[in-house]
This record gives C-alpha cells, structure tokens and sequence, in this order.
C-alpha cells in the first residue's frame, strides 16, 4: 500500500528573485507502506528538498504531498500533526540537542504533542531502547556523550514520537563504522518492530545496499530511477554518467563479467557475491 | 627516505575524570615518519587517534613521552614561543570542519592569511596565493565568499591556505569526514598530488578504508596503541584485524576472505576492485583452466 | 538564506568605488563636517548640489539611496515640527491659531537638510560603494596610530572580519535548527509573548552551542596557520594613495574652506532681514 505519494512536486527557492533555484522539478513518487526507501543523489540534487517536503517543512510551489492518500497541505494550520507523523532526523541531528539531560531532550517531542507526563515517560523509555542508550547515559548532559550517542539520543528525540514514517537524512554522516552500523541497528528495529516506513538519504552505496527495499535515483532536481537494489545497481553505467558510484561488490562483479567471466552482474551484497563465486569456483556452498 | 621528521617516543595521554581518576586514551606509542612519506593512521572514534593529532599539534601535552619534530622536541616544557612558531610553519594542520577553518571574507584573502601572519611582503604573498590555489585547482575562485562554495571545495581553500606557507608536513585530521563523496574525492587527490609533486610529508588521520588505501603507509591504532603498520596491501590482507579494531573491511577483502574459508586458495593483493578481479580471474585461468 | 549579503554594498564601476577606503573614511568625516559648518542659505544650497553631485558620480541609483534615508523618515519629519513651532525669530506667520516664524522654518528645513546630507554622506562613502573588508582594511590602517596607546586597533579589525565571515554560516545554522525544532513539533507563531520567548530556547541554546563551539575551532585553526596577533604580519593588498585619492580630499577641502568662508562673510539668513518672507 502506498503510505506517501508525490504529485508532480515542484519547488523553487527564491522565486523571483537573481537566486531563484529549482530544486525540485515535475517529481513524482510512491513510497510503500513498510518498506526502507533509499534517496541517492549527489549534492544539489535536490534530495534534502524532498525529504523536508514529506513533513511539511517545505511548502510545494506546486503539486500535492500525500500521506495516507490526503494531502497534508489541506489543513496548513494542522501541518504539525503531520510532523508528528512523518518524523525528520535532519542531517548532523546531534546539534539540535538543548536541554539539560539527554531524557528531557527525547521528551520535547511527545511534549509538544501534548502527551501526559505518564505517556512521555513510557515513550523515553522506548525511544531510547529503540537506538540503544543505557538509562544511565539518559541522565546525562549531551555534551558528555560521544558523537555517536548524541546522533542517538537525537534520533531518539523523533522515535519518541512514534511516527509512522521515519525519514532520515544522512544518518551515519561523519561517523565511523561502529556508530553507522549501531544507528542502522536501530533504524531497521524500528521498522520491523512497528512496521513504520523508512526513507534514508545516503551517500554510500555499499551502506544502501545492505540497508533498502527500494531506491530513488535523483539527478539535476529530478527522479531519473525507481525501483529495488538489484534494478537499480544493474544500471551501474547510467549511475556512473550522472556522478553516482555503484557498491564495491557490483563493481567487481561487473568487472569480472567484463573479463568474460561468467557472473551475475546484478549482485550487490557480499554474501550473494560470494555464492554466486562459489557457484563458479563448484563448491558447494 | 631521509631521517625520521616526526619521531614518536612511547607517548602516552590520560585524561582526569570527575573523581581523580586517569583515563588512558594513548599508551606507549612509538612511531617515526620520514620525510615525503604518505601515512594514514586509521582508527576508529574514541581509539586515541584524534588525540595523537592534537598531541602532534601542541593543543595536548602528554602525561609521558616525546614528540620530536625534525630534531625539536615539542613535548618539552621550555619550549619558547619562537621556536613553536618555527614549528607551526612546518607542521600544519586541516581539521574537520571546513567552515571553522576559514577565516576571511574572501577566498583569496583567506589563502593569504597564513603568508600574511608569516610576514611575507605582499609580491611573495601574491606569489603563493596564486600558485596554491592553482595546486587545488581553485583559481577561479579567488574572488568568492568562502561560505557560497561546497564544503569540498571549503576544505580545498583551508588546504590552499595551508601550503601558502609552504609546509614541510600537513596532518589531515579527518578532514574528509563531513563532505560528500565528490567533495572528499577531490580532497584526496589534492593529498595524493601534494605528497607525489610537492614532496611533502602527508599524514591523514582518519577511519575510511579508501583514504587509506591511497597511501604508502598505514597504522592502525585501537585503544590508544599500534596494532599494525605496513602497507595498504598487508593491512588490507588481514580483515579481522581490521574487524576487531572497529573498522570496515573492503568488501573485496571480505569477499575474497569468505572465498579461502571455502578453500579456494586466492593469494595476493586484493584491497580495489581491479585487483580483486584479476585475482579472481588469475585464478580461474591458471587453476581450473577455464 | 544562504544568498544573503551583508552592508549594502551596491557594485558598480566608479571613481569613487575605487577610492582608498581610508579617503573614504576621510571623505566621510569631511562631509559630515561640512553639513555641521553649513549655515547660510548658499552654503546649503552649495550642500545640496555637492550631494546631487556625488550621488551622480557614484553612479548609485537614486532609488537606493531613498531606500535608505526610510527609516529615518519619522524622526526628520520630529525633528522639522519640533525646530517649525519652538524656534522663534524673524517673521511672524500666523495660521489658524498657530503661530511659526520664518527662522523656524529655515531651521526645520536645514536640520533636515543635515541629516540627509549625513546619511548619504556616510552611506555613499562607507556603505554603498566600499565593501565591508575594505572597510575593515581601511579602518584598521588608518587608526594604526592609536596602537601606540594601547588600543587594540588590529584585533577590533580581526574580530570585524571574523563576525562577517560568520555572520552567512549562522544564519543557515540558524536556518537548519529551526526545521529541525519545527520537526519535532515546535511552534514559533502561536500562543502568549513568554510562551513564544520560551519557544526560542531550543534554537538559541544549540545556536549558542556552536558558536562557541566554532570559535574554538577557529582559534586553534588560526593558532596552526601561525596568527600571533597584528605584530610582524603583513598584507597581501597593500593600501596605496593615488592620485585621484589626494585629488578627492583637495576638492574636499577646499569645499569645507568654501564654506567656512562663506560664514565669515556671508550674512546669516539674508532672506529672513531683508524681509522677503
């Protein structure tokens, strides 16, 4: 089932003005119900407009934002409902941390909700179980965390709202291989706990590929490609001509192919890779 | 090689907590860097390596042991200003952040900060101001506001502003970490062109497998020691070591180690794709002949 | 936000664009003298046509220049109705039930006359046509001296520069906290004033987070890039007097001589006695 669906999005920043930008041009998407949905682009694409436009941060100029099939422009006074429901962890989270302790930081979303204080606790208790932050750690200031438990503790901020859509832009952005791989830890937990859909803006293939269902290809304010992991790395050429690297493993198995070795060139995670080679090499796998 | 420019004497660094209490962040490093070497150091976050750089950097004074940069011991208590400055204008550094590094309004008075503070008359300043933004290929830039460019091509001006003073050595503290993959490619081989044409010592601190791969030399550093230092090609060679320091095995590593464990006997470098495929490709010509 | 620009610097190609900044700052300190000496009726006329002459060669659309004597509308037309009713002197003019003299209104219009001249005196010179690190430069050099008593002249430049510099970079962060904030439900535009005050916490406490947060990184960075204050550096753009600079504060000069001359023997007021009013 479709849980948000663009129509012909346009967006221009400046409008009328020497400035004027068009950051979004005739963008027209479906994102399932359920599914972790992948954004790639590089810079200036016009990925980061797209996702601010999914919670209402961003106004369309024109076209409409659907979410549960109504447009969440129908209502302009009731668009926090829809912030509400569609939670943004923007880029670099961890520097919107203001309050005190990391607890009363998590509670200042379900607070604006308007939430008794009964329900907020319950919420910072699963919010923080969620991304994996000890109860002790809640206590504490954000400045006496590491980066990657404030990045937590800042995504627990808009767990802690329980939205039904969680859009991520550039989660693991700056952080080393443990704090990446324990941010989408508890991203693909939430998903599968509550059933939510996920949207993620990323720069690494190789992270997209483990992670998606569904890919979003974007180019010069334009989706250019749509479709699951394999559709899309297949079309490595195409991927490489507007900027845009292909994972390690598909690159290799394309070379391979290439050689005139007989592979699949649609492979793009190690495990597949190495049955596909084992297939090659005749072990029995 | 030349001698040893940075010799790293068993250093150690401990911080105070709250209580009193030391905690160790490096223990006993030894490391020398010659002259137009290219290392990477490689951790991950919290392994000690961004305190070795600001230990390098003089921000830090270590609880036990000696730096020594071309023969002056800069962990030393009676080192006098001058001689810091001498230092400074050998070994510089480019952070994290390219924002937080740029000091002026426009790009080229940003590049001539470092020369101006040097105290080169303004024909010699304008000399280096040209010629280092020609070496990042940023040129047409010279007369823009710093915070309208990328963060790549920021990070390029903070490096232009850098070998404006004509350093001996840079030390890149994660200085790839917060750009776009574009953004960090070009600042890569900005390294690559500064260590290769220029001559200069280059050491990149950081935990991407793909900066590392691109130099002579890397040390991998978890919990404030040396676990392994050597070639691209020998660390890339042992993926749990790498696994067991928090960091990320190329997947053609992984690939070809997952391989082995079958028992297909791959032997040799296999840290890019290239190589990785020609192994793979050797193998199945010579072996099974197909 | 990102396209913002700071001052008001209007770029175009004219002599008085590429003026020294510091025969700028001159220039600008001169006029305003001049407006002050101004007091007979030729001296405001000569004050009238000397900005008519300058607005021209600065080539600055006129429009422009209106734009910026608005906000200060208000506190002229104060000014006028305060010198119209309380200055008292030469003829009487009786309307309905008010009286005004004739050196009232004189007084009205020359103050407001003043003003003008000020703001674009100093707007053409300082704003319009030199931009703010020029400005900066120009200040900076010209004061040197007082480093000689022990004002920091080269760390108020410094700290001008950096504030320009960063200005645009916290504006955006400004930008990208209030999304954020507004992501996680926070409202800025409803509800009673203390409860719109206290909604500015969660974007000016993480504001004021990084800011600190920069400086520090740019005082180590500028530590590394071997800055130890103004002593021993020098310049890539050297500021050089040129010809048009001396030329600029000659006709400067002699125009604020003109005008002094003017008050040694011109009469004061000549329309007011000879009773024209």
């Amino acid at each position: 089932m479709t849980k948000i669906k663009l129509e012909n999005i346009s967006y221009v920043y400046s409008p009328g003005t020497p400035y004027e930008v068009t950051a979004l041009n005739d963008v027209s998407v479906d994102i399932t119900e359920g599914t972790i949905t992948g954004i790639i682009g590089h810079t200036g694409s016009g990925k980061s407009t797209l996702v601010q436009l999914l919670n209402g941060l961003e106004k369309p100029s024109s076209g409409r934002v659907l979410v549960d099939g109504t447009d969440i422009w129908e209502k302009p006074k009731e668009i926090s409902k829809v912030r509400f429901k569609v939670g943004l962890v923007m880029q670099y989270p961890e520097y919107q941390l203001f309050e005190e302790t990391i607890k009363e930081d998590i509670a200042f979303g379900p607070r604006n909700m308007g939430l008794d204080e009964a329900e907020i606790e319950e919420r910072i208790a699963l919010a923080s179980s969620f991304v994996g932050l000890d109860e002790e750690l809640l206590e504490k200031s954000p400045f006496d965390l590491s980066g990657g438990q404030k990045r937590r503790a800042a995504i627990a901020g808009i767990i802690a709202m329980k939205p039904d859509v969680l859009v991520l832009d550039e989660p693991a952005a700056g952080l080393d291989p443990l704090g990446r791989d324990e941010i989408f830890k508890s991203i693909v937990k939430y998903r599968n706990e509550t059933g939510a859909t996920v949207v993620i803006v990323s720069h690494s293939m190789e992270d997209m590929a483990r992670l998606c269902d569904e890919l979003i290809v974007m180019a010069h304010s334009k989706v250019v490609m749509q479709g699951n992991c394999r559709e899309v790395f297949s079309n490595a050429g195409e991927l490489e001509k507007i900027g845009l690297s292909i994972p390690q493993v598909t690159k290799l198995m394309m070379l391979l192919k290439e050689k005139g070795v007989c592979v699949d060139g649609g492979v793009y995670t190690v495990k597949d890779a190495v049955s596909e080679l084992a297939k090659l090499f005749k072990i029995d796998h | 090689m030349e001698k040893n420019f940075i010799e790293i004497e068993n250093l150690s660094y401990a911080y105070d907590e709250d209580e009193g209490d030391k905690v160790p962040v490096l223990n006993g490093i030894s490391l020398n860097i010659s002259k137009g070497e290219y290392v990477a150091v490689l951790g991950h976050n919290g392994s000690g390596k961004s305190t070795l750089a600001k230990l390098l950097n003089m921000i830090l004074t270590p609880t036990s042991g000696k730096i020594i940069v071309d023969g002056v011991d800069i962990t030393s208590d009676e080192l006098t200003e001058d001689a810091m400055f001498e230092l400074r204008k050998k070994v510089v550094m480019v952070f994290q952040n390219p924002d937080n590094q740029l000091v002026a309004t426009i790009v080229e008075e940003d590049v001539a900060f470092g020369p101006e503070n040097l105290g080169y008359p303004s024909e010699e300043i304008r000399k280096r101001v040209d010629e280092a933004l020609r070496t990042v290929g940023m040129s047409e830039y010279a007369h823009h506001e710093p915070h309208r460019l990328s963060g790549g091509q920021k990070q390029r001006i903070a490096i232009a502003g850098i070998i404006a003073m004509s350093p001996e050595c840079i030390i890149f503290d994660e200085s790839t970490s917060m750009l776009d993959p574009s953004g960090r490619k070009d600042v890569l081989n900005t390294m690559e062109k500064l260590n290769k044409e220029k001559g200069i010592t280059v050491v990149t601190i950081t935990h991407y497998m793909n900066e590392a791969a691109q130099a002579d030399r890397v040390v991998v550093i978890d919990d404030g020691r040396i676990l392994m230092d050597g070639t691209p090609a020998e660390i890339f060679s042992k993926p749990d070591v790498l696994r067991n320091a928090g960091l990320d095995v190329p997947q053609c590593s992984a690939i070809v180690e997952e391989l082995k464990k079958l028992g297909v006997p791959l032997d040799g470098d296999c840290y890019s794709t290239e190589l990785c495929a020609e192994l793979i490709c050797n193998y199945l010509t010579n072996v099974q002949g197909l | 936000m990102k396209n913002i620009s700071f001052g008001q610097y209007y770029p175009a190609e004219s002599i008085i664009h590429r003026l020294d900044p510091r025969t700028k700052v001159i220039l600008a300190i001169l006029y305003i003298v001049c407006s002050f000496v101004c007091q007979s009726a030729i001296g405001f006329t000569a004050l009238i046509f000397s900005m008519l002459a300058i607005i021209l060669i600065s080539k600055i659309p006129i429009k422009t220049i209106l734009r910026s004597i608005k906000p200060v509308i208000i506190i002229m037309v104060f000014m006028a109705f305060l010198n119209l009713f309380l200055v008292k002197g030469g003829v009487e003019l009786t309307v309905w039930k008010i009286t005004i003299y004739s050196k009232g209104i004189y007084t009205a219009v020359t103050s407001v006359l003043r003003v003008i001249s000020l703001i674009i005196g100093t707007g053409i010179f300082l704003t319009y046509t030199t931009t703010p690190i020029e400005l900066t430069d120009g200040i900076e050099q010209l004061f040197g001296f007082l480093k000689k008593i022990k004002i920091p002249v080269h760390e108020f430049a410094m700290m001008m520069t950096i504030a320009l510099r960063f200005i645009p970079t916290l504006m955006e962060e400004t930008d990208k906290i209030i999304s954020a904030q507004k992501a996680r439900g926070a409202d800025f535009t409803n509800g009673s004033i203390v409860k719109r005050a206290k909604a500015l916490i969660p974007i000016l406490v993480p504001l004021f987070i990084s800011a600190f947060r920069r400086a520090d990184e740019l005082a180590i960075a500028m530590e590394c890039r071997c800055y130890r204050g103004g002593e021993g550096r020098t310049k890539l753009h050297v500021l050089r007097y040129r010809t048009r600079d001396f030329i600029s504060m000659f006709i400067f000069i002699a125009f604020l001589a003109g005008l002094i001359l003017i008050n040694c023997f011109g009469v004061e007021y000549p329309f007011i006695e000879n009773g024209w009013f």
